[in-house]
């Protein structure tokens, strides 16, 4: 597609979230948030997977650690959601950093397990830490106080902060991909020896991918612990680490936009199923199967091999 | 929600009816005792209920369902709630309180509930608690149990729109203690769920019985976590510490593990009493049959035995009857909750929450495990749930209660404001 047809996308999603925003009813305005939290926490995550091809299955924890870090702020020190937010960043970073240290010297099914290792132990410890974190109760009680003056307490109100971090996100993530940085690990992703040989210290390189990835698991994770006015033990277990891998290959892990188009999926599609049905799951599994497997490279993937070949059968279409 | 513009000619009937009260006097227009005709409703009365329907415990959400649908239907086959229809949409809350948010936005803001009810985990109620605030919907809980909901939620924090119609944890802990002061049992260990509901309980259960009888002792604690299936270790260390009396609040699927597990170690023999607060729950009788040895103290929510009179046995009976299964605790619960909101409703004349609210607050009412009262400080239902003895009864293909011990709800519930020894049992009559 050309880059004007994808400005002009961005542009017109961009227009309709603002629309939302002032004129949606407030489920609509709930789900819409839903979405966008996912869509940070699967684009930051895609930075692992799809450009620097390391499967992660601890990014629930980073994800947590963003939530606690804001909760434990909130209740103890502070209300200022902007601080709050800077606080659960750092934190989930940090963590990232501990866990990501350790994780990346391995790659594949060995990285994998050993995300997976770190991150449940991540959930044991909040589970386990009752008189810090509330044990399986979680943190309740986080209050939404105004920002910088503005009040965020409603949801219409605070679905512009979330929006604002939304839009902050792709923008940066879309940056990170862009750069030299990126572009270093699109190499280790395809040839990991051969960047090396170039080099490049791979280990750095990957490590700095995670603790990115895990900042913005981290920015998902304390944005919806304001949302919901709760943290909650059981965003840092394994299974939750599974949504943004989900996401990431519904949508299309080699394209920027696939996670983005899979968060909205993932969310809408559920509710939808849901209306119909108690037994949510099957279906849901069977239409998650039906995508992965049928459209090879994610819907974005797939979509832009069908308009890639479209382009090439005209004639002199091919660009 | 478009308010009806009122007509002229509603502002003549307004008027004219102001005037005929006024010349007919206040006992007309406000009848009361037999001349009370139920007030009008309008639109269907549409109630949100959430409970697990999927994973291991995907059992309790058909219980729930169970005993909800019985109500719905009863009350729309006599005219509905005040004149409306009542309707009910289920959703699966899974444990997750995320989860659990998502669906009480929905119910209230896209399906357009006026209540809500169900909630099994105690984490979600008291996640739900401050949303329900934003919503302005009343919630009844039927299932999770911690007491922190009732007593810093509703009560200290003032959330009105929370009321629970599910004994709390109260049943558990002290309500045990009160049992066990009077078994010839001075030691005492626990094996349960390494998670909030199993700290409170068992903590509860400890001070209450350690100021009901002096001198007794806690020897040992084993925390399972939450999806353990092999308990011999746990077992192993229980047994090692050779107490009188095991206390496990485990429940479900863990505890049926639990007790066949035991029972190969041979517990049984060496620890002569064993209470289980929640081992009265249908599926843990069901599916431990007769591996369920006798002489095991168990309660729970509610037992279909109790209490014996007219009432609960004709429900019982209806139950088994459309079911074919006994109720399980959250099936009367669930049932309770809807008369809960259609007593309310019509108390109030309308289904306004706030009307509703005030109307729950205080209200008595009589449902299959009896009387209940909704304490207005703090929104919980008061009512009594025995604790019993498991016998084998040739009527059931599983253990029942035998001996049973009924200590009124009123002696052993915490009060408020909660505060200090003053609050919480043993009470100065």
């Amino acid at each position: 597609m050309s880059r004007a047809g994808v400005y002009l996308i961005y542009g017109l999603a961009a227009l309709a979230l603002v629309a939302i925003g002032l004129f949606a009813g407030r489920f609509v305005l709930y789900l819409t948030m839903r979405v966008m939290l996912l869509a940070i926490f699967a684009l930051g995550y895609n930075l692992l997977l799809g450009r620097t091809g390391l499967l992660s299955f601890g990014h629930g924890a980073l994800y947590a650690a963003g939530a606690y870090g804001l909760g434990l702020f909130n209740l103890h020190v502070s209300h200022d959601p902007l601080l709050g937010l800077l606080v659960g960043v750092a934190f989930a970073a940090l963590i990232a950093l501990i866990i990501g240290f350790f994780c990346v010297r391995q790659t594949e099914i060995y990285f994998a397990m050993l995300t997976l290792a770190f991150g449940m132990m991540f959930f044991s410890l909040i589970w386990n830490l009752r008189e810090v974190t509330g044990g399986d109760d979680g943190l309740i009680g986080i209050s939404r106080a105004p920002l910088l003056g503005l009040p965020i307490g409603r949801d219409y109100q605070f679905y512009f902060l979330v929006l604002a971090c939304f839009a902050l996100a792709v923008w940066v993530i879309h940056r990170i991909r862009g750069s030299a940085f990126g572009l270093v690990l699109a190499g280790i992703r395809e040839n990991h020896q051969r960047t090396s040989f170039a080099g490049i210290p791979v280990k750095n390189y990957r490590l700095a991918a995670f603790v990115v990835s895990g900042a913005f698991a981290g920015l998902a994770g304390s944005l919806a612990t304001l949302l919901e006015s709760n943290a909650n033990p059981f965003s840092a277990h394994w299974s939750h680490s599974a949504e943004p891998v989900l996401v990431s290959l519904m949508g299309g892990l080699q394209t920027f936009s696939g996670p983005l188009v899979g968060s909205v999926i993932f969310v809408v599609l559920r509710e939808v199923i849901e209306r119909f049905t108690e037994n949510w799951m099957l279906w849901f599994g069977v239409i998650l199967l039906a995508i992965i497997m049928g459209l090879r490279g994610g819907v974005m993937g797939g979509l832009e091999k069908r308009l890639g070949r479209a382009r090439a059968a005209r004639p002199g279409g091919a660009s | 929600m478009a308010k009806k513009k009122m007509t002229r000619r509603d502002f003549f009937k307004a008027g004219l009816l102001t005037g005929a009260g006024a010349c007919l006097g206040a006992g007309v227009l406000k009848p009361t005792g037999l001349w009370a005709a139920p007030a009008k409703v309008k639109g269907p009365v549409k109630i949100g209920y959430q409970a697990i329907m999927s994973g291991t415990l995907a059992g309790y959400g058909e219980f729930h369902k169970m005993g909800v649908d019985m109500a719905v239907d009863e009350i729309n086959k006599k005219g509905g709630i005040a004149g409306a229809k009542v309707v009910v949409e289920y959703r699966d809350s899974t444990l997750k309180a995320p989860e659990a948010i998502k669906n009480a936005r929905y119910f209230v803001d896209s399906w357009g509930a006026d209540f809500l009810g169900g909630v099994d985990s105690s984490g979600q109620a008291l996640a739900l608690a401050p949303v329900m605030k934003q919503l302005g919907k009343p919630i009844i809980i039927t299932h999770a149990a911690t007491e922190k909901l009732n007593e810093i939620e509703v009560f200290q924090k003032g959330i009105k729109e929370v009321f629970r119609i599910s004994s709390p944890t109260y049943q558990d802990g002290n309500a045990a203690a009160f049992v066990a002061k009077d078994l010839p049992a001075m030691k005492w260990a626990t094996i349960s769920p390494k998670y909030e509901y199993g700290y409170t309980c068992w903590s509860m259960f400890k001070n209450t019985l350690a100021k009901l009888k002096p001198g007794v002792q806690f020897v040992a604690e084993s925390w399972a976590p939450f999806g353990t299936t092999d308990f011999r270790a746990h077992i192993n260390t229980i047994l090692d510490a050779k107490p009188d009396g095991l206390y496990s609040v485990e429940w479900a699927g863990e505890l049926i593990s639990m007790m066949k597990q035991a029972g190969q170690a041979g517990l049984f023999n060496k620890i002569k009493h064993v209470m289980l607060p929640v081992g009265a729950a249908m599926d843990v009788l069901e599916g431990l049959g007769k591996e369920m040895p006798d002489n095991i103290w168990i309660s729970g929510r509610y037992f279909f035995q109790y209490p014996k009179d007219k009432r609960n046995t004709a429900w019982v009976a209806s139950f088994v009857k459309r079911w074919k299964h006994y109720p399980a605790y959250v099936s009367e619960t669930g049932y309770s909750s809807i008369y809960a909101f259609k007593q309310a409703v019509e108390a109030a004349g309308s289904k306004d929450a706030k009307k509703v609210i005030a109307a729950l607050e205080g209200m008595k009412m009589q449902s299959p495990a009896g009387e209940r009262v909704f304490r207005k400080q703090d929104h919980q239902a008061v009512y009594t749930v025995p604790w019993g003895l498991t016998a084998a009864d040739p009527k059931y293909p599983f253990k029942v209660m035998g001996k049973m011990v009924v200590i009124p709800a009123q002696d052993f519930f915490n009060r408020p404001p909660f505060k200090g020894p003053e609050s919480m049992p043993p009470f100065k009559k």
